[in-house]
């Protein structure tokens, strides 16, 4: 078989380079480098190999676990939160909002609501990935101020992947600066 | 065909050094001297003792494309070569070098390709004109399939014996970008010739923030697949994963520690991240950085004893460096309003950073200890973002954005000269460059 030869010649190359390495090293002038070529061994994938490892699910996603994360934005009956720029206040009018989500969420004990935070598309997306979460928090420890209790609540931070609106201006960017609410 | 795990451990490339070479390279160009003089070398035409007979054009025109890449070379074009290089210059009969020099090339570059079946074998030499001296000849072997692989390592060897820093030719780049028909981000990877695109994750959710092991096999990546981000490491060649990190909020893999034992990351808890470590091989979270502030951005220096990060503890994202282990750290930020993404360069000496300057974001570099700020990439009319070093520390990956475009570009650390690498694709970005190879 033609792969057991080369393979064969190739473990004779290197051995003989070694040897020759070893044994006359001052005046020895063949040296050997063996390696891997990664673009060669590299399997390029189109589909997906391996799907998130199901036994490990913790927070139970949604029925159509795949893709989960990227359908178009569920709409909400509450309004966003919305954000000044590097902030994660919440202004009066999204403590507002927040009155609202606060009122149903004690007139349903049994709901439980997500609240996804998100950030506009300026800046590096792992410090927006940070901040959206403290934008999440900070609504989420608000909501718990006005009496919700916790266990009805979680965060997850989008960072600046998830625009609402994929403009480039700062209507676009006030629109994109928000908390987000989910019933789960 | 797909590939079995015998034949991909019989695609081992051999290279053997054929002649003696000086034990230190000499310095024949001064890669820290901006804008120093080219060498002007030669690539004739390779022999094919067996295969495709294009290849003798084929082949050095890839070389030649390596290595006007550098930046550190003049071509002489093949139109003006006057000797015809053959099997008998592999074998004893001296090169005509008073011809390659009339003609300007002060080094020459000669080859002798062979396929048989699925055996590629090609010999190259890199000959001083001028001396008429052998510098540097190997034979390498392997697949017909691995040949671009070949070209880059001899191009490496090249440039290694001119400048005595061994070429960044067959390294990789991984960023993230959206594929057309998805709303998520998948993680890609290109070669940094802009050759070989291809798609690393495809799970239509959000893959982010890539980040190499030290021994360029492994990427560390957030995913959101499980509709919750939990950072993963995966085998670039196996596609083998596992996952890391599932503590906490948003995840954000800064870097690996040099030994590869340790990978660095963001992770918020109660809306307050902070810089964690975490073993590759298993355990738990260590807290490396703690504050009031929002940490993010880890980046190892190369000798594993500092950590580059970013704090918003002083009511605005900037850039500190402090030694692990130890309290306090320093700014290196200065002036600019926000101060993001810091990336070590492998020598150590620099960082470079995402900056806001007049509204815009540049990228810029300042020592470890916060002196000698330079501006490497801005633009009048866009965003210059996400640094990140290539290995031998000569330029840089960086994302440009202007409205809804995005590209990905290399730049040399003094901004003179830039070229596009990937553009294209829908906001690319996050660019992370690979080890050497």
């Amino acid at each position: 078989m033609k792969g057991t030869c080369s393979w064969k010649w190739a473990v004779l190359a290197l051995s003989i380079a070694a040897l020759m390495s070893v044994g006359c090293a001052k005046k020895q002038t063949v040296k050997s480098e063996g390696a891997q070529a990664p673009s060669a061994a590299a399997p390029v994938e189109e589909a997906p190999v391996k799907e998130a490892p199901p036994a490990a699910t913790p927070a139970a996603p949604p029925a159509e676990a795949p893709g989960v994360a990227v359908t178009e934005e569920k709409l909400s009956q509450f309004d966003d939160v919305r954000f000044d720029f590097d902030k994660s206040v919440v202004r009066e009018d999204g403590r507002k909002t927040c009155g609202v989500v606060a009122d149903y969420l004690k007139k349903h004990p049994q709901a439980k609501m997500l609240i996804e935070g998100h950030c506009d598309e300026r800046g590096t997306a792992e410090y927006n990935m940070a901040l959206g979460e403290r934008r999440a928090t900070a609504v989420m420890t608000y909501l718990v101020s006005l009496g919700v209790p916790k266990s009805a609540l979680s965060t997850v931070s989008f960072g600046k992947e998830k625009p609402l609106d994929p403009g480039h201006n700062e209507e676009a960017w006030a629109k994109n600066r928000r908390a987000h609410f989910v019933l789960k | 065909m797909k590939r079995s795990i015998g034949t991909a451990a019989g695609a081992f490339l051999i290279a053997l050094s054929l002649f003696p070479s000086t034990a230190f390279p000499l310095l024949y160009i001064d890669i820290n001297a901006p804008g120093g003089k080219r060498m002007p070398i030669a690539v004739a035409d390779f022999v094919i003792g067996r295969g495709d007979p294009s290849l003798s054009r084929g082949i050095p025109k890839m070389l030649s494309d390596d290595l006007v890449l550098t930046d550190l070379f003049d071509l002489v074009p093949p139109t003006a070569h006057m000797e015809t290089v053959t099997g008998a210059h592999f074998s004893g009969k001296p090169l005509s070098f008073s011809g390659w020099k009339m003609i300007g090339a002060e080094a020459v570059v000669i080859g002798l390709a062979e396929v048989r079946g699925d055996r590629l074998s090609i010999e190259m030499r890199l000959y001083d004109a001028t001396q008429g001296t052998l510098m540097v000849a190997k034979r390498y072997t392997g697949t017909p399939a691995q040949l671009r692989s070949i070209v880059h390592r001899f191009a490496n060897e090249i440039v290694y014996t001119f400048t005595g820093v061994r070429g960044v030719f067959g390294t990789e780049i991984a960023f993230t970008a959206r594929p057309e028909n998805s709303r998520g981000k998948e993680i890609y990877v290109v070669g940094m010739d802009g050759q070989d695109l291809r798609k690393v994750t495809a799970n239509r959710s959000f893959n982010l923030f890539p980040r190499w092991s030290p021994d360029g096999q492994w990427l560390a990546y957030t995913s959101f697949r499980t509709g919750n981000p939990v950072v993963y490491l995966r085998n670039v060649l196996t596609g083998a994963e596992k996952e890391v990190i599932r503590f906490g909020g948003s995840k954000t893999p800064g870097g690996f520690s040099p030994d590869g034992a340790w990978l660095y990351a963001g992770v918020s808890q109660a809306g307050n991240s902070d810089i964690y470590r975490v073993r590759v091989v298993g355990g738990t979270l260590e807290k490396v950085e703690d504050g009031w502030g929002l940490e993010v951005s880890p980046s190892p220096s190369p000798d594993g004893r500092r950590i580059a990060f970013v704090s918003d503890r002083s009511g605005s994202p900037q850039v500190y460096v402090k030694t692990i282990g130890t309290a306090g750290e320093t700014r290196i930020s200065n002036g600019a309003g926000y101060a993001t993404s810091p990336s070590w360069s492998p020598a150590g000496d620099r960082i470079a950073y995402t900056a806001r300057s007049g509204g815009r974001f540049i990228v810029a570099t300042a020592a470890p200890d916060g002196s000698g700020h330079r501006e490497v990439a801005s633009a009048p009319d866009g965003d210059c973002e996400d640094p990140s070093f290539a290995p031998d520390g000569r330029s840089l990956v960086y994302t440009f954005r202007k409205k809804g475009y995005s590209a990905l570009k290399i730049i040399s650390t003094d901004g003179r000269r830039q070229r596009t690498l990937v553009s294209g694709l829908r906001d690319a970005g996050s660019p992370a460059w690979s080890p050497g190879r």
